[in-house]
């Protein structure tokens, strides 16, 4: 049962008399599109990739996304070079297959300096890739993360990162980035963009709002499977609905639900669904 | 649409809203929830359980026509068999919640199936939530993992005669609870609001392998927004028939409401 997307959306009942209908879409750039900031696709190494990335653009009509910005991660850890070059190639074969509807960061380790730096610059400037997505290989702060960033900024493209903040050390992710890394990375380059991963994933996502308060250039990203209620209102009430940025991260009922329930303004929900999203792409030098 | 997953009170570790009865019901109206099964959040980290019960009893005293209590108890604490009578008698519980991971027991402890038999024998539902939040973001005061789904295999299969629901959950396909033909009593009903409903699609998986009878609408409000459980049916492939079971059919028949 496939409905239009529009109708869909617009026939969600009481709690959802929500944001996305074409006719207010006047005031903000994108203001009509909704635009998942942080997705995923398969990995082509698993059987059945095909139909799985098929399912994931299905659900995405059914729940009235316009487009998903993805990333395809290899499983290894620390990602070897192989890894992500592969990945990357996927990501470019996917965006043909989906023009329009699917947007493509690259993935690097940025452990590999030289060549992380030759793959930004073959996709993004070569492939119309929109932003750089980074795992748990480093802290965003390291050192080694420098030229990464600069090379976002001559770009003009965000850098997404995966990242959470727990009371205890998650000991699979040692070199996990949390608000706090994002933050002062954010503010040691404040012409950077950078987008901070999964409010709703991400563990304790109150330290997490807190601790990006002080950096205007970091962006929250909203996906994540933990609903629970007043995230979203927080996050706008300390950061502003202008740094808060949909997405779902595979989590797609918990992250179109999170925002279809807030309580806040219209205005706002629209801005996070696509407008503050839309500007970040409007932004790119390519 | 019946809730059988919400709370009213204070939660230890975060700042609950909607969580007195008057803003529950404001919340239910928005979101055209009828009625909804209420417990203590607070009695998640009371010593005494009890007293949270108390307090529950007390807020929804003017609204039993919408706010439906279930007791939390402790069967390793002591006076618990007097709690449950109080709840039951005086209170008008029609059900139990059980935290045995919070509380530390489980639920295949002999006080523990003690208490699941009484309950049974009295009509009361023995609801039991496998998480109160998610474990990432556990406080760093305290390390409270989800229920084992082996040990709720255990009680449903030691205690066929009572009427378990399984709440805030989700893994179940990859455990015998969420098997068809798994040898376990069809006692038990799973909660959706954790559960997907696209992609891996677990409560698809769920209502084909336990049948349309035994899944129930639930939020986790006001912990949880309630929206991502409705969107979960708004989504869901299946009849509108299949649908009504789970947004209220299948609750009223387990709690015997009219």
């Amino acid at each position: 049962m496939k409905m239009p997307r529009r109708a869909f959306l617009g026939s969600l009942g009481a709690g959802a008399a929500l944001m996305l209908r074409a006719s207010s879409a006047q005031d903000t750039p994108g203001s009509g599109k909704v635009i998942d900031a942080h997705d995923h696709l398969s990995n082509r190494r698993q059987k059945g990739w095909e139909e799985a990335d098929r399912r994931m653009i299905d659900a995405a009509d059914k729940l009235g996304i316009d487009q998903i910005c993805c990333s395809i991660l290899p499983p290894e850890r620390p990602t070897t070079l192989e890894g992500f070059r592969q990945c990357n190639e996927w990501m470019a074969d996917a965006t043909r297959r989906f023009p329009g509807r699917v947007l493509g960061y690259c993935f690097v380790n940025p452990g590999y300096t030289k060549e992380a730096i030759e793959e930004i610059r073959r996709y993004v400037e070569g492939r119309g890739f929109i932003g750089i997505k980074l795992y748990n290989d480093y802290r965003i702060t390291e050192p080694v993360l420098r030229p990464i960033i600069e090379l976002a900024i001559e770009l003009r493209v965000p850098v997404l990162s995966h990242a959470g903040h727990t009371s205890w050390l998650p000991e699979p992710q040692p070199r996990i980035s949390d608000g706090g890394h994002l933050a002062e990375a954010g503010q040691a380059y404040p012409e950077a963009t950078l987008i901070c991963a999964h409010i709703a994933g991400g563990g304790d996502w109150e330290w997490t709002v807190k601790a990006l308060r002080s950096a205007p250039n970091v962006y929250l990203d909203t996906s994540g499977s933990v609903i629970d209620e007043g995230t979203v209102e927080m996050a706008v009430r300390v950061l502003g609905a202008d740094r808060l940025l949909f997405a779902c991260d595979m989590s797609l009922t918990a992250s179109v639900g999170r925002i279809r329930g807030a309580d806040i303004s219209e205005a706002d929900r629209r801005k996070i669904l696509g407008g503050n999203m839309q500007r970040i792409l409007n932004r790119r030098r390519v | 649409m019946i809730d059988v997953n919400a709370y009213l009170g204070h939660f230890a570790f975060r700042q609950l809203r909607n969580n007195t009865a008057e803003g529950l019901l404001r919340l239910m109206d928005r979101k055209r929830i009828e009625r909804a099964v209420v417990s203590s959040a607070a009695s998640i980290t009371y010593r005494n359980a009890h007293s949270g019960n108390e307090e529950i009893a007390a807020e929804i005293r003017d609204h039993r026509d919408r706010l439906i209590p279930f007791a939390v108890l402790n069967p390793a604490y002591a006076g618990w068999r007097d709690d449950l009578k109080t709840c039951h008698e005086e209170f008008g519980m029609k059900g139990l919640r059980l935290y045995p991971r919070w509380h530390s027991y489980k639920l295949t402890d002999p006080a523990c199936l003690d208490l699941v038999h009484m309950a049974a024998e009295l009509g009361m539902v023995v609801s039991i939530p496998l998480r109160a939040e998610d474990r990432r973001q556990r406080s760093w005061l305290v390390d409270v993992p989800d229920v084992d789904k082996d040990e709720i295999a255990g009680v449903v299969k030691a205690a066929p005669k009572a009427q378990f629901i399984l709440m805030s959950g989700s893994g179940f396909t990859g455990s015998v609870l969420g098997r068809k033909n798994n040898g376990l009593p069809a006692n038990y009903a799973v909660e959706i609001c954790l559960l997907s409903a696209l992609l891996a699609n677990e409560l698809g998986q769920i209502l084909e392998n336990l049948g349309e009878d035994r899944v129930v609408f639930g939020t986790g409000m006001p912990f949880h927004y309630p929206d991502p459980a409705i969107l979960k049916l708004d989504v869901l492939e299946a009849s509108e028939a299949v649908k009504e079971k789970i947004r209220r059919g299948n609750a009223a028949r387990l709690l015997r409401l009219t």
